[in-house]
Formats: structure tokens, C-alpha cells, sequence
């Protein structure tokens, strides 16, 4: 009778074990899966404030986005690395050009004369992110 | 007991995707962002939380008929019918600018700009037109074609400085006028404009009850109270475009406003050298103390003009100036890449 007892109770002992172990396997799972999320999901390019286009920012891309009367402006965006860049582009200014290669949510690259802006953003809004960077 | 612990169990797995996903619950307010392109010649970007878009909308228009508003009486580039603004205020006629009626912001602009004169020691001066024009249109050529881009004259520019005397800007609150007593007198209100602009915009936003929005206008950046009931997290870009690291400081903000003043984003090249657009009144030639200088304080016009100030002043002087003044943080980034700080700054840091 006393050994059945005690035996019970280990088996208790075992299941609160148990239950705790899988407890904090799901924490530390649900954790990692948030910590190792990719900070930027996705380059969107928006003209005029509209977004037009949207890339993985996983993916590689080189493509040249066409804006103004007639489709005459250009700015040539590339993915690589997991950071956006504007290589080149035939505004007056160049501010674009010459801003760093972006990979963070909410960093942006504006080009003023052409009305783009090709931001980085995130599938899932609720990260821990800064709401601009200026 | 086993059935209770593997309840329990089940509870929990149950129970632990709802903990994660709490955020999406459905009366909760959406985050919204829109972008500008028309006004004050540079790019306009409004996040705010609002239950939906329309809501959204609704307030994005209010703000867009309010900077439209400001833009077309702060500009010193066009002239509108019907409006005397900061660009007609310029003009001269038979060699002689002349007294003109203008809207209640014009003025309140102007006092503004005064009293920031006197604050600065003459360091933000909007009677530098004259000055900053000669630089304006040496940058755009030498921008449109950098082969031949050149540096304005000395000659030239000592000459236009002889002519940025600010007591010849002549206000009559009672009559509403402004008058430039000097035909070669010339506004430039670009220091502080923006700024004061947002703010005004702010204030009214404020009036109509609405909070929870961030304004960046050209990296002038006002926050109305806190994102969703955290503060605003504000990244303050690198100067050193070349570094892996994007943001240097990561802000937190609430009811607060920010403004960056840096050498790395509106500038030509001349002989392999950057030339920025923030000019020193006494040197007529750009600051070159700095990399950058941020202001944190509420009032964004304020906070405008005092980035300015501060870009040109000497460091000790413009930390004087700062530890003097309440409500009002700065970070100074020097060429080497070296922070300094006002003692009230890092609160705001994570």
C-alpha cells in the first residue's frame, strides 16, 4: 500500500515534470520563432503614395521603375542580400542614389522629383520596429 | 490528478496561440500610412493608428488642406493670385519692395523668427536671402550638370551679406503689413518654416481632438501623443551613408517633436567636395562643425530653427544655449562620427 503511494506520487511528480518541461519547450519555441522572424518581409515601391509594386526582400531584383508623363522617369532598384538600393536614376537631384542601402521595417529611400518611395515593410505589423527613421 | 494535469496541458497549448495573437483583436485601431510629394519641396510622410481607413482619410485630408495651406504662404519660390505671400513680400517693384497686407500666419511667422534672432545671437537670420539665393542657384546648376558645377563667387556673396540687415523687415501687427525697407533685403524662411508650419498644423489637429499620428515633413518630424499607447519609436538615420548600422539612436516620443539638421542630404559636388544648403552667416559658406544635429523639444518650429542654429554654432556655445533652455534635448554627431549629448537627451533613448 505505502510503495503503491509513493509510486503514485512519483508519477505525479513526473507529470508536473512533465508539464512543465513542455510548457516551457512551447515559450522558448514561440520566442525563438519570433525572434528569428526576418526584421524586413517585403520591398514596396509606391508612386504618388500608391504602392505599385512589392518584392521579397529574400528574393534577388533588378528592375527599373518607370514614372512621369510618357513613363520617362527612371529609378533603377536592386534586392540583393536582403537590402534594397536605388542604383541609379534620372532625377535632377539624386538624393535617392546616394541614400544607404536599406533593410530594416520602416527604413525608406524617397526620390522627391519622381514621387517614389521604396520602403520596407513587414507581413506581421506587430514588431518591434521604429514607426520612422529620419 | 492525471486528468488534471493533461486538462491543464491542453489548456495551455490551447491557450498560447491566443496569447500570441491578442494584438488582432478586432476593435483594436489599425496602423495607416500616407505619403506627400507638394509641399515645401519635400517628401510628407503621416503614420497614424485610426479604426479604418476612411477614418484615416478623413484626417490625412485635414492635414493635406493645412500644409497646402501653409506652403503656398511660406514659399519663397512661387507666387499665387490672390495670396501675398513670403515670395511677393520679396519682389521688388521700380527697385523698391512694397508694403503689402498679409495673412495673420505671415506675421505670427515673422514675430516668430525675430525672437529667434534674439535667442540665437543673430545665428538664424531669415533676413539672409539675399545670400542663400546666390547659393540656391549655383546648388540647382551645379546639380543639373555636375561637369561644370561651380562654387558662388566670394566677392558675390560678401557683397549679398552686406544686404541681410533683419531690422529691415518691418511688421505692423495693428495694419497686418510687412514691408522690407531694403530693395536688396531679401526672406528666406526656409530654416524655420517647415517647422513652424507643422506645428501649426499640429495645433489644429490637437483642437479637433485627434492624437495618435506622427507628421514627418523632410525629416521635420512632430508626434501627436503615442503610437496605440507605446511611445513613437523614431530612428535618427546615420550620417555615415556607408556604415551596415541604418539608425544611430532609436527615439522614443511622445508629444514631442524632432528635427535633424545634416550635410548628408541636400548638397553638390564640387571638385570631388560636398557642398550642404545649411550656410554660416558669418563664413558665407556651409557649416562644417558637424555631421549632424538633432533637437527633441515640442514645439517643431522651434525645434527647426534651433537644428539650424545649432548645426553652425560651436559645440559649447550651442550646449549653453540648450542647458538653458527647458524642454529641450540635442545630439551633436562630429565629423569623426563622435556623439555628444544635452544631459536630458539619453532619457529618450532605448
Amino acid at each position: 500500500m505505502e510503495n503503491n503511494r509513493s509510486s503514485q506520487k512519483r508519477k505525479l511528480k513526473n507529470d508536473i515534470v512533465l508539464a512543465v518541461v513542455i510548457v516551457v519547450i512551447a515559450m522558448a519555441g514561440l520566442l525563438l520563432f519570433n525572434f528569428l522572424k526576418t526584421p524586413g518581409d517585403f520591398v514596396s515601391v509606391k508612386i504618388d503614395g500608391v504602392e505599385k509594386y512589392r518584392y521579397s526582400l529574400s528574393e534577388n531584383v533588378d528592375t527599373v521603375i518607370y514614372t512621369g508623363k510618357d513613363n520617362k522617369q527612371e529609378n533603377r532598384i536592386v534586392i540583393k542580400d536582403g537590402k534594397a538600393s536605388v542604383v541609379s536614376a534620372t532625377c535632377p537631384d539624386k538624393i535617392c542614389v546616394g541614400h544607404r542601402e536599406i533593410s530594416m521595417v520602416n527604413e525608406s529611400i524617397v526620390c522627391l522629383p519622381h514621387k517614389v518611395v521604396v520602403e520596407i515593410v513587414s507581413a506581421d505589423s506587430g514588431a518591434k520596429e521604429p514607426d520612422l527613421v529620419v | 490528478m492525471k486528468k488534471v494535469i493533461s486538462l491543464f496541458l491542453c489548456l495551455t497549448c490551447a491557450l498560447l496561440p491566443l496569447l500570441t495573437f491578442s494584438s488582432c483583436s478586432v476593435d483594436a485601431p489599425e496602423k495607416f500610412k500616407a505619403y506627400y510629394f507638394d509641399y515645401f519641396d519635400t517628401a510628407t510622410t503621416i503614420v497614424g493608428y485610426a479604426k479604418n481607413q476612411q477614418e484615416f482619410d478623413a484626417v490625412c485630408e485635414i492635414i493635406k488642406g493645412e500644409l497646402e495651406f501653409y506652403h503656398k504662404q511660406y514659399t519663397i519660390y512661387n507666387s499665387y493670385d490672390g495670396i501675398n505671400n513670403i515670395c511677393a513680400l520679396n519682389k521688388t517693384v521700380n527697385g523698391a519692395h512694397k508694403e503689402l497686407r498679409v495673412d495673420k500666419c505671415i506675421i505670427d511667422l515673422l514675430l516668430f523668427c525675430k525672437q529667434l534672432y534674439t535667442q540665437t545671437d543673430g545665428q538664424l537670420n531669415v533676413a539672409m536671402g539675399s545670400v542663400l539665393s546666390i547659393w540656391h542657384s549655383y546648388r540647382n546648376e551645379g546639380m543639373d550638370d555636375p561637369a561644370k558645377a561651380q562654387l558662388p563667387p566670394m566677392d558675390r556673396l560678401k557683397d549679398a551679406s552686406l544686404h541681410t540687415d533683419i531690422e529691415k523687415i518691418i511688421i505692423d501687427e495693428e495694419k497686418q503689413t510687412v514691408f522690407i525697407s531694403d530693395p536688396n533685403v531679401k526672406l528666406d524662411v526656409g530654416a524655420v518654416a517647415k517647422g513652424y508650419a507643422v506645428e501649426r498644423v499640429v495645433q489644429t489637429l490637437i483642437g479637433e481632438g485627434i492624437t495618435g499620428y506622427v507628421l514627418n515633413v523632410g525629416g521635420n518630424v512632430r508626434t501627436i501623443g503615442s503610437g496605440n499607447g507605446t511611445p513613437w519609436q523614431v530612428g535618427i538615420e546615420n550620417p555615415d551613408t556607408d556604415s551596415e548600422q541604418a539608425y544611430i539612436e532609436l527615439l522614443q516620443l511622445e508629444d514631442k517633436s524632432l528635427v535633424t539638421s545634416g550635410n548628408y542630404q541636400r548638397f553638390y559636388v564640387v571638385d570631388g567636395k560636398n557642398y550642404h544648403h545649411i550656410i554660416d552667416p558669418e563664413t558665407l559658406m556651409p557649416g562644417e562643425k558637424f555631421l549632424s544635429v538633432s533637437v527633441i523639444t515640442t514645439d517643431s518650429g522651434y525645434a527647426d530653427g534651433l537644428s539650424t542654429t545649432l548645426f553652425l554654432k560651436d559645440f559649447r556655445d550651442g550646449m549653453e544655449l540648450i542647458e538653458a533652455t527647458e524642454d529641450t534635448e540635442a545630439m551633436w554627431v562630429f565629423p569623426d562620427g563622435t556623439r555628444k549629448y544635452s544631459s536630458g537627451f539619453k532619457a529618450f533613448c532605448q
